[in-house]
């Protein structure tokens, strides 16, 4: 009897130290975590800018946007990144439907509403299929980039089995259509708020 | 028991955590952190447990390290733990395992050699994945799949290769 009490209160102080411990570490460890995740997340969305054409940090100062639902999409954030004081590129943040669950991207929009790059930050779809849309080496994406709202006529904006101008992810018909879709709706929204975005009101 | 034991118990972890050479390093260090500190923490609690409660023990010590290095990954090396994703904490599995299969004699041993056994197939899957998917263009390899079925070939190769122990008697031929 004497051995189980002795072996139950063993027992009972490893859990409480054990529950110390993790409570310490997880307080010591909150502020680089804290830290990482920014710097990550940074890193993550400005990968779409080419390097050297801003110098603020467009992150610290989201831009309030006007009407948000698109006609596929969402827009969840919008940043500007600007050089030496004049904008170069607008960030948004977006988020539509794709084939296995919500898809969100960064897209770069360049002053001419062109663009300049985008990213996926997340994506359900199907492994070997939709997913390489988030593969770098593929390069589907790439074909965007450039595209502005203006110079490509209305039913250009689709993959090619829809008698669109566009390659498409192969196996992945729904992916492909749905960031078509988001990036029209992406550059089409620049082109109505342009003034808004590009602050061009005030000098 | 075998050599790859503990390559059996951690067979999640391994196909998954194993794209790169980076990766691959990187998990079965944490496995052999994991283990090695878990092992060197029950060992003076052992005798002062019955054996229900030291089963309770090792669980709860096991839950601690594994939030703590999960933790730790993230507040240090965030790019590592974004690759590395959820697998660093199914590495709880062998350290469970580990406590309860050990036999009593020659328990270091091995340990040793399991771990040794892990960091070496790790490795081997890390480089030939990464060689495969970058070099050679092959797109399974970067799949866990794939890693299953390389993992199976690799071993396949070591049992082809190592000189045989068994006497011939025993495997059938004469």
């Amino acid at each position: 009897m004497n051995a189980r009490w002795c072996s139950a209160a063993c027992l009972l102080l490893l859990a409480l130290l054990a529950v110390a411990t993790t409570l310490a570490w997880q307080r010591f460890t909150a502020e680089p975590i804290a830290q990482a995740s920014r710097q990550w997340q940074e890193r993550q969305w400005l990968a779409v800018l080419p390097p050297g054409s801003y110098d603020n940090q467009p992150l610290q100062t989201p831009l309030a946007l006007a009407d948000t639902s698109l006609r596929h999409s969402r827009l969840l954030a919008g940043y500007r990144a600007t050089l030496g004081g004049s904008p170069t590129a607008i960030l948004l943040h977006n988020r539509f439907q794709g084939y296995g669950g919500a898809i969100e991207m960064v897209i770069a929009i360049d002053t001419h509403g062109r663009l300049a790059g985008m990213r996926v930050l997340e994506q359900q779809e199907s492994p070997g299929l939709g997913d390489q849309l988030a593969d770098p080496a593929r390069h589907w994406l790439d074909q965007f980039i450039g595209r502005a709202h203006e110079g490509t006529p209305e039913q250009a904006w689709a993959i090619k089995r829809d008698q669109g101008a566009f390659d498409q992810l192969a196996g992945a018909t729904v992916t492909s259509r749905a960031v078509i879709e988001a990036i029209q709706d992406a550059l089409r929204y620049f082109d109505d708020h342009r003034e808004a975005l590009l602050d061009e009101a005030r000098p | 028991m075998s050599r790859f034991w503990l390559v059996m118990i951690s067979l999640a972890p391994l196909l998954g955590a194993t794209r790169t050479i980076v990766q691959a390093i990187a998990i079965s260090l944490c496995a052999c952190l994991l283990t090695g500190l878990h092992q060197a923490l029950m060992a003076p609690l052992r005798s002062h447990l019955a054996q229900g409660a030291s089963l309770w023990a090792s669980a709860l010590l096991t839950a601690t390290l594994v939030t703590c290095l999960h933790l730790g990954l993230r507040a240090w090396a965030l790019p590592l733990a974004e690759q590395l994703a959820l697998y660093p904490l199914l590495l709880a599995l062998p350290c469970l395992a580990c406590e309860q299969l050990l036999p009593q004699t020659h328990r270091y041993r091995q340990l040793c050699r399991g771990l040794g056994g892990l960091l070496v197939a790790s490795l081997a899957l890390g480089i030939c994945r990464q060689v495969l998917a970058d070099d050679l263009g092959l797109h399974i390899a970067t799949l866990a799949p794939g890693a299953l079925i390389l993992l199976g070939l690799l071993l396949g190769l070591y049992n082809h290769l190592r000189p045989s122990t068994t006497s011939p008697r025993r495997l059938g031929s004469r």
